[in-house]
């Protein structure tokens, strides 16, 4: 424990620039809440970009136009992007498995492109530019030494929420109800309602996440609506270990972290990404550890 | 309301609507057999069109022996992918195979960047399918001509290929119940094979047809494959007659789009496909209770 | 906290440690973001060359060696923003060239004022660097969009026809370039018959070529690039478009040449600030030597590159420093010669390097006589016409 608070601590001076130690947080603090619902819950959301990218735009929005506190603007971009999750999971879950992955992945195609097209609100493919970072009542935002340790103070939150959230009865329950819903609904559980929050609550973490982001870049590009954005994520629960919750967070920031150095190293490094996925879906799956375990039980 | 330019449109639609149902030829039947999301797929499509290009002018053979060899190579392609990555993980639930034909497709893709280039290549018009064909009402480039009719040919040999042959029986009862016709005696990993790749051959033969009209370029399959998967959903997950009719649905609905509400084409692909996975998720044609 | 989970955090914390911060060293260091992955790579990767090329042409400014040090946005304005800060913040570089892609320029153009360091845009077209998003750290060299559109709209609306059809990609850049086209049509009378817009990577351009038909125009203008371009040249060509109407495209240049072969897009019409040919001294003989490296020519785009980092390491010499006030100051209001501009002149109003521009027309197969020869020159327009008058943009410069 004592190791890690150490290692957050001095994360800044470790990696080679501020803002990378930054942005390792914001996609863990994602990686916490798309655990809950894809690891803890099973639910397969191919378009958590969406809720990452409303989270960002919301706050850049607020603080332009609105010049709130950041604080405030943050809170803003969570409750917009909640109320989009709402709806959006409120449809998806009526259907399971694949069909569920592939309505998720067809609204966020639709934010995507409705913000691309909406230039006069998100500047289309230009990205909302001149984001703001405004005092955080004494404390000056402007230098990426400051904006770390605020984000850090998100970080710590969410997963103090995170492991409350997944070791409550809520959180056994959503398990239950990943392992057999049919069982769980006998028990007395109402698995529309558990999917739903659950969903709703991984939305959260992501807006959060977003809003973080607006601050750090001072602009928010299109591309965080993207399929890529999902899809990284996704990566990240896969490598991590879906369902440990620490596991995620680790990989998130592993691999922000990677993908920041091998982009500077070479320029194959999307085939190295494609690699690592294909390799991490075919090894890090549940059944080899009961396999091998056969296996050796057989000789 | 110019009727004659509408029409004209909708004919031209067609040749979209042809090049969605060869993709979703080869989405739905994989998608129907084994119950695999092949995304996947898009890069199979590219590889059919680099194999061309290297076939015709690396190898400097004739067009028409791409057509033949190089759905063969593709599919050969989508066996070996089958046979050591994709049936490894049918036991798991779906996603762990959705997600490793998302992997694939990144890597299939940078490896063509890193072989052939980044920035496409070149594939014209093969000269004997060159010029126009006046039909009447407009100049159709013969070419284009070329491609309905055969994928009109194409969607009616494998129709009747599962619907009429011992083989597609086989495979329309792995489809229902594989378990069962298992235990009745059919190899049905070789049968998922097979599928594989059959659905992988068909999408190469796409990527083949559609390189002379298209830009080769590794991302040429991306663009495709989110509409092929409105295509196949549309119909109906594993009905190859809800492929063509939806194919031409679709086709059509885009054309349309572009005459009428110009670049929100592309977001109508989207919206139409959440009515319909949210309303009736076994599409047009397709068999309830599979996924719902 | 596991006993994996502690072991695997040691070994990341000794990873980091080990790669960590850079050293400072004293060179001069010139940072270049550009395209290395991706469908644009064989674009981006000439940018960086010129960028190189220059460093050792130009060999040592007040003593210190020139270092070049790359990063790719992947043709994406998120990364090109976190890669701004990377070079600024730790590869501390003195200054920032090239840049592909608009947004991504106007991403790392907000950085260059947050770190108070220069970008020399030479890659991205977009008006709004020395426009409504301006900055006194940013310069932008080379082509951009007005200078594009209007050059092509006041010369072609003269030599070509009066009845123009466009299609656009939609995005910020094409919108932009339809905007300024059809006011340059305007100004010579021109009509603008229609306009398609068309989502960027649309593989088939037929349906708009149908309509281009049926509006029956003198030019059907591209403002488009890359596979788009190709495609809707394609369409142009099969549905008989490209014999009833001259094409313009608004960016067209060697390397997008190279993949579909130049066939397809013989007798159609671009404008530029540059061409090996353009007569200028210095010009050829760079376009060989790189010729003769690479196996290729540069296109405009990074000359331009070229011309920024050479204009740069003079100014640094000029002013005795690299501190960013005193060199850009050093480059407003300048006036020079290279190899890419003769004479190019850095306007202090807004911050654009302005030049004669040109229009090319591609060759036919049969006159390509040598590498990467497509375009010939059939006209050319003075810098305030194609220009315009300064502080046409409305820049409100703000930095120091």
């Amino acid at each position: 424990m004592i190791l890690a608070a150490l290692f957050l601590l001095l994360l800044p001076f470790i990696t080679s620039f501020k803002a990378l130690a930054s942005q390792m947080l914001i996609f863990a603090i994602i990686a916490i809440g798309y655990d809950i619902v894809f690891g803890y819950t099973g639910l397969l959301s191919l378009g958590h970009a969406a809720f990452f990218g409303i989270g960002a735009y919301g706050t850049g929005l607020s603080l332009i136009h609105l010049s709130v506190p950041a604080l405030l603007a943050i809170l803003i971009g969570i409750i917009i992007s909640l109320l989009v999750a709402f709806p959006i999971g409120y449809l998806a879950i009526r259907r399971r498995g694949i069909y569920f992955a592939m309505t998720t992945m067809a609204f966020a195609q639709m934010i995507y492109f409705i913000a691309f097209k909406w230039r006069a609100l998100t500047g289309g493919d230009d990205g909302l530019h001149g984001v703001p970072r405004p005092h955080w009542g004494p404390i000056d935002l402007s230098s990426e030494l400051t904006l770390y340790y605020f984000i850090l103070f998100f970080f710590i939150v969410s997963v103090i929420v995170g492991v409350r959230i997944v070791n409550s009865p809520f959180g056994k329950a959503l398990e239950c109800l990943r392992e057999n819903e049919d069982r769980a609904r006998s028990i007395g559980f109402s698995p529309a309602r558990l999917k739903i929050l659950s969903f709703v609550i991984s939305a959260f973490f992501a807006a959060l996440a977003g809003g973080l982001y607006a601050l750090l870049q001072n602009f928010v590009p299109l591309f965080t609506l993207s399929l890529d954005i999902s899809g990284d994520i996704v990566l990240m629960i896969l490598i991590g270990g879906k369902g440990t919750l620490y596991g995620p967070i680790m990989a998130a920031m592993a691999l922000v972290f990677l993908k920041n150095l091998l982009s500077s190293s070479t320029n194959i490094w999307p085939l190295f990404l494609g690699l690592l996925f294909v390799i991490s879906v075919m090894t890090f799956r549940q059944g080899i550890f009961k396999e091998l375990k056969e296996r050796l039980l057989k000789v | 309301m110019d009727y004659h330019f509408i029409f004209m449109h909708l004919f031209n639609g067609l040749i979209l609507g042809s090049i969605y149902i060869l993709l979703s030829l080869g989405l739905t039947v994989i998608l129907g057999t084994l119950g695999v999301v092949n995304f996947a797929h898009g890069a199979l499509y590219m590889l059919g069109a680099y194999a061309a290009y290297s076939v015709v002018k690396l190898f400097g053979l004739h067009f028409v022996v791409a057509i033949v060899i190089c759905p063969v190579i593709v599919g050969v392609i989508g066996i070996l992918l089958e046979k050591f990555l994709i049936s490894k993980l049918y036991k798991l639930p779906h996603y762990y195979n959705l997600l490793l034909t998302f992997g694939i497709m990144f890597f299939i893709q940078d490896a063509i960047k890193i072989i052939y280039g980044p920035q496409g290549v070149p594939f014209n018009i093969p000269r004997f399918l060159g010029g126009s064909v006046d039909l009447g009402f407009m100049l159709l480039p013969k070419y284009r001509l070329f491609i309905i009719l055969l994928t009109g040919f194409l969607s009616l040999g494998v129709w009747l290929f599962i619907d009429k042959t011992k083989l597609g029986a086989i495979i329309r009862a792995g489809t229902d119940d594989s378990e069962m016709a298992d235990a009745l005696g059919t190899n049905i990993s070789r049968t998922f094979t097979l599928v594989f790749g059959l659905g992988a051959a068909l999408s190469g033969l796409a990527g083949v047809i559609a390189a002379p009209v298209q830009d080769v370029g590794p991302q040429m399959g991306m663009n495709f494959l989110t509409g092929a998967f409105v295509v196949v959903i549309v119909g109906g997950m594993g009905s190859i007659g809800g492929s063509i009719l939806s194919g031409l649905i679709i086709g059509e609905l885009i054309t349309l789009g572009i005459i009428f509400w110009g670049p929100v084409s592309t977001t109508l692909i989207y919206v139409f496909m959440a009515i319909v996975l949210i309303i009736r998720p076994r599409g047009l044609m397709g068999r309830a209770a599979f996924f719902e | 906290m596991t006993n994996k989970g502690l072991k695997i955090s040691v070994v990341l914390i000794g990873i980091l440690f080990w790669l960590g911060p850079a050293k400072a060293a004293d060179t001069v260091r010139v940072g270049v973001i550009t395209v290395l992955s991706g469908g644009q790579a064989n674009n981006g990767i000439v940018d960086l060359r010129c960028a190189q090329m220059a460093a050792k042409d130009y060999g040592t400014v007040l003593g210190k060696k020139v270092e070049v040090i790359e990063r790719d946005h992947a043709y994406n304005a998120g990364i090109a923003n976190e890669k701004a800060k990377e070079l600024y913040e730790k590869e501390n570089v003195d200054v920032i060239v090239a840049c592909p892609n608009s947004g991504a320029a106007l991403a790392v153009a907000e950085q260059a004022l947050i770190h108070k360091k220069p970008f020399l845009a030479s890659s991205a077209g977009t008006s709004d660097l020395f426009g409504k998003r301006c900055n006194r750290y940013v310069i932008k060299w080379g082509y951009n969009d007005y200078m594009l559109a209007t050059t092509v709209g006041l010369w072609g609306a003269e030599n070509l026809g009066k009845r123009w059809y466009t299609i656009t990609s939609d995005y910020a850049w094409g919108h932009d370039l339809l905007k300024l086209f059809t006011a340059a049509l305007a100004k010579k009378g021109g009509m603008h018959v229609g306009n398609d817009m068309v989502a960027l990577d649309t593989a088939d351009y037929s349906p708009y070529i149908l309509n281009a038909i049926k509006a029956k125009p003198d030019v059907l203008v591209l403002l488009n690039v890359g596979p788009d371009a190709v495609n809707a040249t394609k369409a142009a060509i099969e549905y008989g478009l490209k014999k009833q109407c001259k094409i313009i495209h608004a960016l067209l240049y060697e390397q997008m040449i190279q993949g579909p072969g130049v066939e397809i897009f013989s007798d159609d019409y671009v404008a530029g600030p540059w061409n090996w040919k353009v007569g200028y001294p210095g010009a050829k003989e760079f376009s060989d030597k790189f010729l003769k490296a690479y196996g290729e020519r540069p296109n405009y785009s990074a000359a331009g590159t070229y011309s920024a980092v050479w204009q740069y390491l003079e100014a640094v010499k000029r002013a005795g420093t690299t501190n960013p006030e005193a060199v850009i100051k050093a480059l407003e209001g300048h006036t020079f010669s290279d190899m890419f501009a003769n004479p190019g002149y850095i306007r202090p109003e807004e911050h654009v390097e302005v030049q004669k521009a040109y229009l090319f027309k591609v060759k036919r197969p049969e006159a390509v006589k040598e590498k990467d020869d497509y375009f010939d020159i059939v006209g050319s327009l003075s810098v305030e016409e194609a220009y315009g008058p300064p502080g046409l943009f409305g820049c409100k410069m703000k930095g120091f």
